[in-house]
């Protein structure tokens, strides 16, 4: 029946803060199928994390769950109560952190962090069980066995990235959210990070998230992606079909400003002015300040924001399948 | 590493020679000397001051003495205490430290070991209601007046309820028959506590390596029985038999001090943990240990604690520093004649040899552990170790 | 046109720094211990100023209630009786029965002519609390809320005092030692080790030997007591933490001069730190105070410490509740007061630390 391995329906997400309701995530829905790997692309602050962070049900203390659905594998995972939640998490989902760098504590050797993962949710295996498993990760990873016995801040960023994924992937876990995990890393490790993650996904037959504000990763590594924008998604669809058919102003504007190393050159086109706050009541479409063409409705924000199917698969937002 | 040695020591033995005249210029420049309470005797043949003076060399100039004191010092000849004459300063240590020592562990691990817990707890507790209460009255217990709230304790426990001794660290009748000295008895419950002690610790140590949580747990409980019966075969057995009945006595005497001391000193361990725990908690690794599924107690014992216990335990190291220093007011109001209190008479009726003697002790303390800090320091955060090793 | 500018720069900086300030204020206020311990701060620096003014407006006498030297007696009649020597008796059930309130004990009296059976008219001290005396009288008449009050002025300024010489002290020596580094930073350890090394109580009393304490004297001591020892160590490796940012780095490769640099960037950075300090030590002075004017060796005419040293000297401490007047207020004064300013230290550490506070 499911060959969605994870279902989000309506989730909206707030945090409480001093100055009032910040509203993070607005209606998000989308459906990853076994073995897909979704792409999540948008600006810093757009609410991309905190997708990810609902997740796996790892908000911050202030942030709220308000609606929604998130299902995975079919199982429910909003409303699970936190002994019912460890279990799924690391074992159903797990994540490779932004800012990897700080994932690892530094007290404690790196083999003995991945274990203690692993013993969580298989306390029967020995010792030496383990220590094989994490052996094989490694190896997938490009890294050596004797790193299992090396404090964080030997390692160099590249080094404890891998052993990140290799964490991320210690439990076997159905799905994997990658968020932003090559940012800080410097373009040459970038590349060899990327092909360790296709590489992995391929041989282990992973679903995968992955989460960047960088365009062109997003369009090496995944099959379907949606672009967020102000916490909603505004255009959603299979990689190609959106690269070659954007259809949202700010996805169009996303795809002109990233220069490329191939064709013409061409003046980068850039975005004015910033995100709206997002505190309080959001009305109509978010994005019509900066859109460079809005019709009169969406100036008026008066519209109910739907995502409309554009052909098989592309959704966009309704505003711009009006416009053009 | 080794250079860095080298010149610590140095250092460390200069700032003592430094220390040892310091002092004892300080002593003689108190008013008045160790004798004076002799001219109040008005049948004292005249010259027998002078005379007494003679002898103990102190009409000599204050360089040659000096001089003389220092050299004697590193010989290992501390002299005579004008008060306890003919006891040597070393003796009244060797005597009045155990006392100390055995009353003042006890707190310590007591406090440091309570404060710890305590502290993890009100961290990881953040924004509950018992939290912000907990804490208040966590803070109050730290900043008590201590000679009140002490007087108090004495009074209720002691006069009220009339259930602990008021006073002294045993009871003189109990002891007249007594075949040994306190100190015997004194030293051979130092020596077991330290030894069980130490060997909890070795247990925990030893099973740290353990992979299954379960049989970790089992293992350690099964260690603590063990140390338990041996303990009880222990006393009730040959030598250790005879002085049973003298040690509960001591040990009674402990428990008014060691419960009031405690009181008041876990208060400091717990708001330096819970401080340093909250800081810990904004880091990014606990995010990732709560996103591997660990429980909330494995969580905050194996990740945060761990980190926290840095600060901790050097500041727990500084406090045994202080420990004869703080004795000296306890002491006082509970009269248990140890270290405190001989420093305190030493000081006071200007009894220059055990007071030099004791100060260089402290001294010698104080040295040692600040070094022992910054050592261990180094040692539990492993990027420091090996920094320095690199 | 400079001059435009640099005052424009002036009410500029004027305003980012009240804006800051009352972003400051905002974050303190949401410190539930912060707020707490600074009420009580309020509360007892009330007291202190409270009496002076009750002094000037006649509310209150001095002759009556001046806490050294006021005097009122009240007169009470007590009948004399003979306490037996063993209970229970038809009249009382305990030896704490005896006397029962309006009598007393005839072997208290060493007028040899009066007898059991007769009536005594006596001064009533230590009073216990009544309207004329919010917290009763002590063993010689005087008012012990004016007391606690003038304790409070006491308090104050010492803990001030002596906090901000210890700071003071503490901060510029820990950030010379960070930024000079090598032989000055070994030097400034052994000082400090020094000043560890020698035990804080027996030196105090050796001091006081020397001199006669008054509580000028105290505080400046207790500063440099506190500013020379532990606390450089602890300000230079924060010091040491700021020498390592960039900002740090370009002001000297702008070619700021190494005092500039230390006056106008690291000492700013360390700021924070040496204000907690500063409110922690106060907690420490209060506390030291007490326990040396409650040993008797300070030259003080009023404190808390001193009126608890009274009431043991009398022989108070150990009735109990009977004489409790005697014995709470002082004590609790002592701890809510050292207690507030720890609180008020913990609500700063907020502030100042971002990750210690809970959003």
């Amino acid at each position: 029946m499911n060959e969605n391995i994870l279902s989000v329906k309506n989730l909206n997400m707030h945090y409480e803060t001093i100055s009032g309701n910040v509203s993070a995530v607005r209606n998000v829905s989308f459906d990853i199928k076994k073995g897909e790997s979704f792409g999540l692309v948008g600006e810093s602050g757009c609410g991309k994390t905190s997708v990810a962070m609902s997740l796996v049900q790892l908000q911050a203390d202030n942030a709220v769950i308000s609606e929604g659905s998130i299902k995975l594998d079919g199982k429910e995972l909003i409303g699970l109560s936190e002994s019912e939640l460890r279990t799924v998490r690391w074992d159903g989902i797990s994540i490779v952190f932004q800012g990897a760098m700080n994932a690892w504590n530094p007290v404690i050797k790196i083999g003995e962090q991945i274990r203690e993962a692993i013993r969580e949710h298989y306390p029967e295996n020995t010792k030496a069980q383990n220590i094989e498993k994490i052996t094989e990760l490694f190896s997938m990873v490009g890294l050596d066995q004797n790193i299992m016995d090396r404090f964080p801040h030997e390692l160099s960023g590249g080094m404890k990235q891998r052993a990140v994924i290799a964490l991320a992937l210690s439990c076997d876990p159905k799905l994997v959210i990658a968020d932003e995990p090559t940012t800080a890393l410097d373009v040459v490790i970038q590349d060899q990070i990327l092909n360790e993650i296709k590489k992995v996904q391929d041989l282990l037959g992973l679903s995968l998230i992955y989460i960047s504000h960088d365009i062109a990763v997003i369009a090496e590594m995944t099959t379907t992606m949606a672009v967020m924008y102000a916490g909603s998604i505004v255009e959603m669809g299979p990689t190609d079909e959106v690269f070659k058919n954007p259809k949202h102003a700010y996805t169009r504007l996303l795809l002109e400003s990233t220069p490329s190393v191939v064709g013409d050159k061409k003046k980068l086109r850039s975005l004015d002015g910033e995100p709206p706050s997002l505190i309080g009541d959001i009305k109509g479409c978010t994005f019509s300040p900066r859109c460079p063409e809005p019709t009169d409705d969406c100036k008026n924000q008066t519209l109910e924001m739907k995502l409309i199917e554009i052909s098989n698969g592309h959704f966009a937002d309704i505003c711009c399948v009006n416009c053009k | 590493m080794a250079r860095y040695l080298i010149n610590r020591a140095l250092q460390m033995v200069l700032v003592f020679n430094i220390f040892l005249v310091f002092s004892y210029l300080l002593f003689n420049a108190m008013p008045g000397n160790a004798f004076q309470n002799l001219l109040l005797n008005p049948s004292l043949p005249p010259d027998a001051y002078e005379k007494t003076l003679e002898l103990y060399g102190l009409n000599e100039p204050l360089f040659e003495r000096l001089k003389l004191y220092i050299i004697n010092f590193y010989k290992g000849d501390f002299g005579y205490s004008y008060i306890y004459y003919p006891k040597s300063p070393v003796e009244l240590i060797a005597e009045r430290l155990p006392r100390t020592l055995m009353l003042f562990s006890i707190v310590n691990i007591f406090a440091f070991y309570t404060g710890f817990l305590v502290g993890k707890i009100l961290a990881w507790r953040r924004g509950s209601k018992s939290e912000t209460w907990i804490t208040i009255t966590s803070v109050f217990s730290y900043t008590v007046f201590y000679p009140w709230f002490a007087l108090i304790m004495l009074w209720f426990f002691g006069l009220k309820l009339g259930w602990l001794p008021i006073g002294k660290f045993l009871y003189p009748e109990k002891w007249y028959d007594a075949p040994f000295d306190s100190d015997v008895v004194f030293v051979n419950m130092i020596w077991f506590t330290v030894i069980v002690s130490l060997v909890q610790f070795l247990v925990y140590v030893f099973t740290r390596n353990i992979e299954s949580l379960s049989s970790r747990r089992n293992l350690r409980f099964t260690s603590f029985l063990i140390i338990l019966i041996t303990s009880y075969f222990y006393w009730n057995t040959g030598e250790a038999l005879v002085r049973k009945p003298y040690a509960a006595d001591i040990a009674f005497h402990m428990i008014l001090p060691v419960f009031t001391v405690t009181l008041l000193a876990f208060a400091g361990t717990a708001l330096l943990t819970r401080t340093t725990m909250m800081e810990v908690l904004k880091e990014d690794y606990i995010l990732t240990a709560r996103a591997k599924g660990l429980s909330q107690k494995r969580i905050r014992d194996r990740h945060a604690a761990r980190t926290a216990l840095l600060p901790v335990v050097t500041s727990f190291i500084f406090t045994i520093v202080t420990i004869i220093d703080g004795s000296v007011l306890t002491e006082q109001i509970f009269s248990w004649p140890g270290m405190g209190q001989l420093i305190l008479q030493a000081v006071l009726r200007e009894d220059i040899p055990t007071a030099m003697a004791t100060f260089s002790f402290l001294g010698i303390f104080a040295l040692v552990a600040h070094f022992l800090a910054d050592v261990s320091y180094a040692y539990l955060d492993p990027r420091i170790r090996i920094k320095s090793q690199g | 046109m400079d001059n435009k500018n640099t005052k424009n720069e002036k009410n500029i900086r004027k305003e980012i720094r009240k804006a800051s300030i009352n972003k400051n204020w905002t974050l303190f206020k949401q410190s539930k211990l912060g707020v707490i311990g600074l009420g009580i701060v309020v509360f007892f620096a009330f007291l202190a100023i409270l009496q002076p003014l009750l002094f000037l407006t006649g509310v209150w006498e001095e002759s009556v209630y001046d806490p050294v030297v006021g005097y009122e007696s009240e007169k009470v009649t007590l009948l004399v009786v003979k306490c037996p020597q063993e209970y229970p008796t038809e009249q009382y059930e305990t030896k704490n029965d005896c006397p029962a309130k309006g009598e007393v004990n005839s072997v208290v009296i060493f007028n040899p002519s009066v007898k059991v059976g007769d009536y005594y008219e006596t001064s009533l001290q230590p009073a216990p609390p009544s309207s004329k005396h919010i917290l009763g009288t002590d063993s010689l008449g005087r008012d012990i809320f004016s007391q606690l009050m003038e304790g409070s002025q006491v308090a104050f300024i010492l803990g001030l005092l002596s906090a901000t010489v210890g700071v003071a002290l503490s901060t510029i020596l820990g950030s010379i030692a960070a930024f000079f580094g090598g032989r000055v930073d070994a030097y400034l350890m052994r000082q400090s080790d020094l000043v560890l090394m020698l035990p804080f109580l027996p030196l105090l009393f050796i001091i006081s030997a020397f001199v006669e304490l008054q509580v000028w004297h105290l505080a400046v001591v207790l500063g440099v007591l506190g500013g020379l020892g532990g606390s450089v160590i602890t300000i230079k490796s924060a010091a040491l933490q700021v020498k390592v940012k960039p900002f740090v780095d370009s002001a000297r490769i702008t070619g700021g001069s190494r005092m500039r640099i230390l006056f106008s960037h690291i000492l700013p950075n360390v700021a924070p730190l040496a204000l907690l300090f500063m409110v922690f030590s106060v907690t420490g002075a209060i506390a030291s105070e007490s326990v040396l004017s409650f040993l008797g060796l300070l030259n003080i005419d009023m404190s808390w410490g001193l009126m608890i040293y009274l009431s043991q000297t009398d022989g108070y401490i150990f009735s109990g509740m009977k004489y409790w007047w005697l014995i709470l207020p002082a004590g609790l004064s002592v701890t809510f007061l050292a207690g507030g300013f720890y609180l008020v230290g913990r609500g700063l550490d907020e502030v100042f630390n971002p990750r210690l506070r809970q959003r």
